[in-house]
């Protein structure tokens, strides 16, 4: 009876011990208590109320995120269930920046604000789907992997399909909801094979261990299984098929969410798994993860900018070209280390470009009707602004300089090419040269746009251009996807 | 701020002004364009005057002038070093004739601007982009500089062929922009191998100064472009491997055979004032880069492949006299005769000799002159008629007297006639491609005979169309239509073809006017690669 009494206080000041590390989480939990009774008693009084709650808590939530720089190196808590790093802590920014983008985002699409369900519970699911990201980018403990990957994953289901209405929209969300259970649960089997070899769920040297002692074909199958759900979240090839459909499907703001937000996450976790089986003094033997990922990102790479060629409805391209910067982004991975910056930085100038991206394609849709490029004919000069953005966007995109996207695509090739100087592999050296012809193939989807929008006339009467907050707010992130492009010593400083 | 930075700059803060400025003075933007590039005439012309001579430039960073130098991006990246990015301008010999060019060319291609009619704020903003983006290059001595600014000039050009340009401009634009980029996303790869390679003397940290990267003792010893460690990538030596991708990349503009399909068609599409750029400048810019980055930066790598250099040179001008010759449509023949022009440059270069490059560079500053005065003349003709069949058009010298002198010029001074500016480049590039074989054995005789070749073909194919188009009794496919329509040359026309025929002339009997500038530079690359 006293050992499990010392057993309790032991835990007990664990717990509380560990309260000073998740702050931001604890906030992100009373946040989403305080949007749900805002919806629930005085939306009907203040109709944006829950919304600018959402805004004000992300805001506190940042500045309570930021505090934990000061943590220092690594910091576990709850007996190993979560370790506290300052990636993670640059990870959790990037996630509430995207929330952020989202949220007002939503406030300004007319499809969402007319929608008679409403927005607050939006916010509300939106900030569970921020809380299990945050526990994704700290987790050290595989249960802790699963349960912060479900949480996102529930969250997502509800968005794509939060308004859904025709056809296309349901099947976006039942195919998202699906395919997803489905990697879950091969993922859940992986872990629960992990368990069983090694007797541990930490993240560890016991776990590694533990794999090296059995035969290489079962551990190799654990940790593949495993990785499927990691790959449905980011989605790389093979696991990919989910993407386009969703991302055509789903209400614009979430698909520009699931794109930055989720993937974020998605590489959160796999920097968390790929650093833990890394550093952990001894490292793995019997898995080849630069192999895996090298490959892997080759095939998506060239996956995700060829089938882009074909696309006509831009949604759709956008899904496919963000499947192809999955791959290019992975070689920040293979880099490890060295990588992390770079990662960091081509993540952040992701989110800015994708979403401005996305802002504009909403607003053309809106105003113009048109959600396939071959009708944006004649748009470039009826709607100016719009697409002289949305062509800064995609030549950051396509990562020409003097562009914000030229300067990450070179801070990657520049971290790859360190890690081959340092590994030799030849693998390496075949990522960079996808990575460049894939680069060439990408400016041919991308520039299908203004041949469309500049290049090709028509007959018939344009909408004007409204001048409304969207505009301003793609004006005011096209605008910095230039000006980092210039000055990209504004965000690196800060990365360090 | 430094001369060099106004000269680039100030096109770009014009285009800005033009952009911002209310669509009511569309009529005022050709004329700010022009006071624009009357503005960088006269500040290239001071720079002209006050370059000296003396000073050797290529890798000798402290014999650079007007240099400006200001620390730009420095980014700390851990185990990677430090990165070091400079915005660093700088003249010596290789670049200060084609600012020069430039400014003419540019003002050249502003008058030829005056035939554009349509959505002129975004002509003429994306013309002077163009403009800083093209001065840039030429003034750029850090690599990632000269990156975004080679880079910078796609886009603008994109927009001017595809929608400015003829019927197929869509396809000719994508054509240019993919097959530019192609080379140059490789090229990118080189510049990060570079990057990790040198190191700055002074401070320690990686550096994309391109000075720096010249010198052998910069480079680290084990790293991947160092001379030392002879490194290889998939089974290539990286120092051959590097040179050759960086070669592709600024061949694709010169262009050469068989990367040059994109120019016919860029050409033939492009309105009148961008086929005067691409000829006239883009196209050296190609050359510009193999002699500056390629030749500068690895010159044992450039002495290893010299024979096959000069077997692309030589295959271009052949290649691209004979499609010439074969041509129905007169923009396309001129078009493949730059093709076969510029392969004079690759050939003298090629040669490894004082003669062949001062001619090389020579040939490109003549070729900038002519060709731009070879696509006003066609564009004249198109404008009036909107045809440039060869078939079509009989006699008329006939009608437009004018027009015909000026063309006759045109076409005797880019034949190689003496007195012009093309005899002395090419008789240059071909005594150095003849004396390499004895001075440096870098290309074998034959090649120059081969050359020569090709200034023959450029004769037949020049004179023939002179005959078929200018000469005999006037017949028109248009009839009396075109006839009315078919007067003779405006002031306007006069006052920008007359400085470029001017020029040839002048070139052609001062060569020194250009040799003096160029010939120091000329020499110290010549000894920087061959180490005499």
């Amino acid at each position: 009876m006293d050992d499990y009494s010392l057993y309790i206080s032991d835990s007990l000041n664990g717990t509380i011990a560990g309260i000073r590390g998740i702050y931001p989480e604890i906030g992100l939990v009373v946040s989403f208590l305080l949007v749900i009774f805002s919806e629930l008693f005085f939306v009907k009084r203040i109709k944006q109320l829950p919304f600018w709650i959402t805004l004000i808590s992300l805001a506190v939530v940042f500045t309570l995120t930021i505090k934990q720089f000061a943590i220092g190196d690594s910091l576990t808590l709850y007996s190993g269930m979560i370790v506290l790093q300052p990636a993670s802590v640059y990870f959790k920014l990037l996630f509430l920046l995207s929330a952020i983008l989202f949220i007002v985002f939503v406030r300004n699409n007319q499809q969402m604000q007319q929608h008679k369900k409403g927005t607050g519970d939006l916010y509300a699911v939106l900030i569970a789907v921020l809380l299990g990201m945050n526990c994704m980018a700290m987790s050290a403990n595989l249960l802790m992997v699963y349960l912060s990957i479900e949480t996102v994953s529930i969250g997502s289901y509800i968005m794509v399909g939060y308004i859904s209405g025709d056809g296309k929209q349901a099947e976006a969300s039942i195919k998202y909801a699906l395919f997803g259970a489905a990697c879950s649960a091969i993922m859940l089997y992986g872990i629960s094979l992990i368990y069983s070899f090694t007797g541990t769920l930490n993240l560890n040297a016991d776990l590694l261990e533990g794999l090296n002692a059995i035969p290489v074909w079962s551990a190799g199958l654990a940790i593949t299984l495993f990785l499927v759900g990691l790959g449905f979240k980011m989605s790389f090839v093979p696991l990919h098929f989910w993407s386009p459909d969703v991302y055509e499907g789903a209400p614009t703001p979430v698909t520009a969410f699931l794109t930055t937000g989720s993937k974020i996450a998605g590489f959160a976790l796999l920097w968390r798994v790929l650093e833990a089986f890394n550093s952990s003094g001894n490292a793995i033997s019997v898995y080849d993860f630069q192999g895996l990922i090298g490959i892997v990102a080759i095939v998506t790479m060239l996956f995700g900018n060829l089938a882009a060629i074909w696309q006509d409805n831009i949604k759709r391209m956008l899904a496919y070209s963000s499947i192809g910067h999955t791959g290019f982004l992975m070689m920040a991975l293979v880099a490890n280390t060295a990588g992390f910056k770079s990662l960091i930085f081509y993540l952040f100038i992701y989110l800015l470009t994708n979403v401005a991206a996305f802002m504009l394609v909403d607003k053309v849709e809106q105003e113009s009707g048109s959600v396939n490029i071959s009708t944006y004919l004649g748009l470039g000069k009826s709607m100016p602004l719009t697409f002289i953005s949305l062509l800064i966007v995609l030549i950051s995109l396509t990562g020409l300089p003097p562009t914000s996207g030229f300067v990450a695509k070179f801070l990657v090739f520049g971290s790859a090419l360190e890690s081959y100087k340092s590994s030799g592999s030849s693998l390496i050296l075949w990522m960079m040269i996808t990575g460049a012809v894939t680069t060439v193939v990408s400016l041919f989807y991308y520039f299908k746009v203004p041949l469309y929008a500049y290049l090709r006339k028509t007959e018939s009467i344009l909408p004007r251009e409204k001048f409304d907050v969207k505009l301003v707010i793609s004006l005011v992130l096209t605008f910095l996807v230039l000006i980092f492009g210039i000055f990209p010593q504004v965000i690196t400083d800060l990365i360090n | 701020m430094n001369l060099l930075s106004i000269l680039t700059f100030l096109p770009l803060i014009a285009g800005i002004i033009i952009l911002v400025a209310p669509s009511g003075w569309q009529k005022q933007f050709k004329y700010i364009t022009l006071a624009v590039t009357l503005v960088q005439i006269a500040i290239s012309g001071y720079i002209y005057f006050h370059f000296d001579n003396s000073l050797r430039g290529v890798d000798l960073i402290n014999s650079y002038q007007f240099k400006e130098q200001i620390s730009w991006i420095r980014l700390d990246l851990g185990s990677m070093g430090k990165l070091q990015i400079d915005y660093f301008l700088g003249i010596d010999g290789l670049s200060v004739p084609f600012l020069l060019l430039t400014s003419i060319i540019m003002m050249v291609a502003t008058i030829s601007s005056w035939e554009i009619k349509t959505n002129l704020k975004g002509y003429f903003a994306l013309f002077l982009l163009l403009d800083t983006a093209i001065i840039g290059v030429f003034c750029a001595l850090d690599f990632f500089l000269f990156y975004i600014f080679y880079e910078l000039m796609l886009l603008p050009l994109y927009f001017l062929i595809g929608m400015w340009g003829g019927v197929r401009r869509e396809y000719a634009a994508i054509k240019f922009f993919l097959y530019t980029l192609a080379g140059s996303v490789f090229m990118l790869l080189i510049m990060v191998g570079l990057y990790f390679s040198v190191t700055d003397p002074e401070t320690g940290n990686h550096t994309f100064n391109m000075v720096h990267m010249m010198n052998p003792a910069n480079y680290s010893g084990d790293s991947i472009f160092g001379s030392l460690a002879q490194q290889t990538l998939l089974g290539i030596p990286a120092r051959l491997l590097g040179f050759i991708i960086l070669f592709i990349a600024f061949a694709i503009k010169v262009p050469i055979v068989p990367l040059h399909t994109w120019l016919p068609d860029a050409h033939v599409e492009a309105p009148t004032p961008v086929s005067i750029i691409l000829a006239g400048i883009l196209l050296k810019v190609g050359g510009y880069g193999i002699l500056r980055i390629c030749y500068g930066i690895f010159p044992d790598a450039a002495i290893h492949t010299s024979w096959w250099l000069g077997l692309i040179g030589v295959v271009s001008i052949v290649y691209g006299a004979l499609n010439a010759l074969a041509q129905k449509d007169l923009k396309r023949l001129i078009a493949y005769s730059s093709v076969s022009h510029m392969g004079f440059v690759l050939l003298g270069t090629a040669s490894l000799t004082a003669e062949g490059a001062a001619g090389s560079v020579m040939q490109m500053i003549s070729h900038g002159f002519l060709s731009a005065m070879l696509f006003f003349l066609v564009g004249i003709v198109y404008n009036r008629v909107h045809d440039r069949e060869i078939a079509n058009f009989r006699g008329l010298a006939n009608i437009m007297p004018q027009y015909t002198a000026f063309v006759m010029i045109a076409f005797f001074a880019s034949l190689g006639l003496p007195g012009f500016s093309a005899f002395i480049a090419e008789a240059f590039s071909l005594i150095g491609a003849f004396n390499s074989e004895t001075v440096n054995g870098a290309i074998p005789r034959w090649m120059a005979i081969a050359g020569s070749v090709g200034i023959l073909l450029s004769a037949a194919y020049f004179l023939w169309t002179l005959q078929r188009m200018f000469f005999g009794q006037t017949r028109l496919m248009g009839g009396e239509e075109w006839r009315t329509k078919l007067n003779d040359l405006t002031m306007r026309e006069k006052l920008a073809l007359a400085p470029l025929a001017l020029l040839a002339l002048i070139l052609g009997v001062f060569p020194s006017l250009a040799f003096d500038k160029i010939n120091g530079s000329v020499l110290e690359l010549i000894h920087h690669v061959t180490g005499k």
